[in-house]
């Protein structure tokens, strides 16, 4: 009996912390949302940061790609 | 501690702000300019919109839509397999990696001030186009062998120009056959979502000796290939003279640089004269051959048939909408979301999440309908929107009801695919595919004729529109073309048409506050009118996506 009740107050115990837990997450969501951070973080430090990616980035001299014409009847 | 000013606080009407609090400011006092940050287009805040709406907003639109982001990725990428393809896409590509994870702002700018069943109904059709986007960035890097792509996928890929209907794809779909529009992510969708990325594209052709005057659009598309910024993700190519022969300039390039198998697929510019409609005709089947060859799929009639039927259910469904639209108060659709789902998916062709967004914005309208809800209260003129209009500011019609109460009702790309294609006999469908490629955008009405181009007066009295926003793409010499005669018709019919100057995708040229000063003017000077929102008349967004 005492077992079982200690098993459903651990049972309540964990619910609880998951709700908090889940209520803090979807609090802390809505405040990302409001205030537009998501928004803030993506202008202001993930676009710059790979715009100096994309702007140092190797890439092939068009130059060498071959002038070529194949002809083909497609009837 | 600074006391507080009990005079003021005296002054605040608790019951109006409890009231604003619940159910959101009345249109005319909401004041959405003050919550932009300037020149970013960022908000100091999100507009609060009532409780019920921005929970709405919330948990269906900007929580829900990240999630669903997350879902396409492994649905249409195939699991984690696929999200790692994304992840090396997204470093790899410009297009992407600067460009679409800004995607939520995108909705923010084109939903701001809508409430209720409109904010729904609008938001579901960007759903359907961030999904279409997903599922072509899916496609674009799962076959990518620059990034580690899968060759037996890539086999069955065709690549396309972006006006190549992708209906050609349908008789080969039951066999993965893939089609491939290659400049609609790359370039397309990223001038409307995050309008930082094309500039690069365009200042990489003029950098590299062509000329700057040729239309934009084609310019940025041929500066993806120049830039190396194109997937290899496709073994063969189809290219188009649409929408005109600036395109054909494109498609050089695009031949040059990629280097692999291509069909050029000419249809023509005048298409009244059913005997080139033959041509056209053959034209399509030959294109078919030389997919066949290159990807080793077989013609399946029954498939091409199944697609195009439902295809055709789009497109009664889309008329069920203009009827609404031109015959009641109650069409839940902003301008802005009409007008990108209906070229998206007319263009991209028939998929099944364009039928899930139906089925949703089907029950939402039918709800306005029958509880004769008033979807744009504060709509003082009912606008047609005529001509290209400028990507990098769609949301123009967003800014023009809350700030002028112009509500857009329809445009004229919106317009041009109103074909239902007949699957009765093998031939029939045949013309009638051609047809629908005849009237590809910027093509039917824009450089089709006279008179299509003036088909404007008849679409006017059928969606009972009393003002025209007419485009004017700076750089477009088909439409330059016209301005005279439409200057001389809107006179003489004694219309309201305001000219709206842009340059496509390039926000250099004609910026977006400069968009707004000539409404701005327009209404103000020739209507005599007062603004609904004076906080939206003038805010810098120069620097903004």
């Amino acid at each position: 009996m005492k077992k079982a009740k200690k098993k459903k107050n651990k049972v309540a115990r964990f619910v609880k912390k998951t709700l908090g837990i889940a209520g803090l997450a979807y609090a802390g969501l809505f405040c990302v949302f409001y205030y537009d951070l998501d928004g803030k973080l993506l202008y202001y430090v993930v676009e710059p940061f790979m715009k100096n990616h994309f702007d140092n980035m190797e890439r092939r001299d068009p130059h060498t790609v071959p002038y070529e014409q194949i002809d083909n009847e497609y009837m | 501690m600074k006391k507080p000013d009990l005079k003021k606080l005296k002054e605040v009407d608790f019951k109006k702000a409890a009231r604003d609090f619940v159910y959101g400011k009345p249109h005319g006092e909401r004041r959405l300019g003050d919550l932009y940050i300037p020149k970013t287009g960022l908000y100091k805040h999100r507009e609060w919109r009532g409780i019920k709406d921005t929970m709405y907003y919330f948990n269906h639109i900007w929580l829900y839509n990240y999630g669903m982001i997350v879902r396409d990725l492994m649905v249409y990428g195939g699991g984690p397999k696929g999200m790692i393809q994304f992840l090396k896409g997204t470093w790899r590509y410009r297009w992407m990696g600067q460009t679409y994870l800004t995607v939520m702002h995108w909705f923010d700018r084109c939903l701001e001030g809508m409430r209720g069943e409109t904010l729904a109904a609008s938001a579901w059709h960007f759903r359907g186009i961030v999904s279409a986007c997903l599922y072509q960035i899916t496609g674009f890097f799962n076959r990518d062998l620059n990034i580690g792509g899968d060759p037996e996928l890539r086999a069955k890929t065709i690549g396309t120009d972006e006006t190549v209907w992708g209906g050609v794809i349908y008789p080969y779909m039951d066999q993965g056959g893939y089609y491939l529009p290659t400049q609609m992510i790359p370039y397309f969708v990223t001038c409307h979502c995050n309008n930082h990325t094309v500039l690069n594209y365009i200042d990489a052709v003029q950098a590299y000796g062509l000329p700057g005057d040729p239309c934009p659009m084609c310019q940025a598309e041929a500066g993806i290939y120049i830039e190396d910024d194109v997937p290899d993700s496709y073994v063969a190519m189809v290219t188009t003279n649409e929408a005109c022969d600036s395109s054909v300039g494109t498609s050089v390039i695009q031949d040059w640089m990629m280097n692999k198998p291509l069909f050029a697929m000419p249809q023509v510019m005048q298409f009244d004269d059913d005997s080139v409609l033959e041509n056209c005709a053959k034209e399509i089947e030959m294109a078919w051959r030389f997919m066949e060859e290159h990807t080793g799929l077989e013609f399946h009639w029954e498939e091409l048939k199944k697609h195009i039927e439902l295809q055709n259910k789009q497109n009664q469904f889309e008329r069920e909408k203009w009827d609404v639209a031109a015959n009641t108060h109650s069409y839940p659709i902003n301008g802005v979301a009409q007008a990108l789902y209906r070229i998206f998916y007319s263009q991209y062709g028939e998929r099944p999440f364009w039928h899930d967004v139906d089925k949703k914005v089907r029950k939402i309208m039918e709800k306005c309908v029958n509880e004769d809800i008033n979807t744009f209260p504060m709509t003082r003129h009912r606008v047609i929107a005529w001509s290209c209009a400028p990507l990098y500011y769609s949301a123009w019609c967003t800014w023009a009801y809350n700030c002028w109460g112009l509500n857009t009702i329809i445009n004229m790309d919106s317009l041009m695919f109103d074909l239902d294609i007949r699957t009765d006999t093998y031939e029939n469908c045949l013309l009638d595919i051609a047809k629908y490629h005849e009237w590809a955008p910027m093509r039917r009405m824009a450089v089709g004729g006279l008179q299509h181009i003036f088909e404007l007066w008849e679409n006017m009295e059928k969606f009972n529109c009393d003002m025209v926003m007419m485009y004017d793409q700076l750089q477009c010499k088909g439409m330059q073309g016209v301005v005279g005669l439409f200057e001389d018709e809107f006179r003489a019919r004694n219309i309201h048409a305001i000219w709206m100057p842009h340059a496509l995708p390039d926000k250099r040229t004609v910026p977006r506050s400069q968009i707004r000063q000539i409404i701005n003017d327009y209404m103000f000077t020739v209507m005599g009118e007062e603004p609904l929102d004076p906080s939206l008349l003038d805010f810098d967004d120069s620097d903004s996506w």
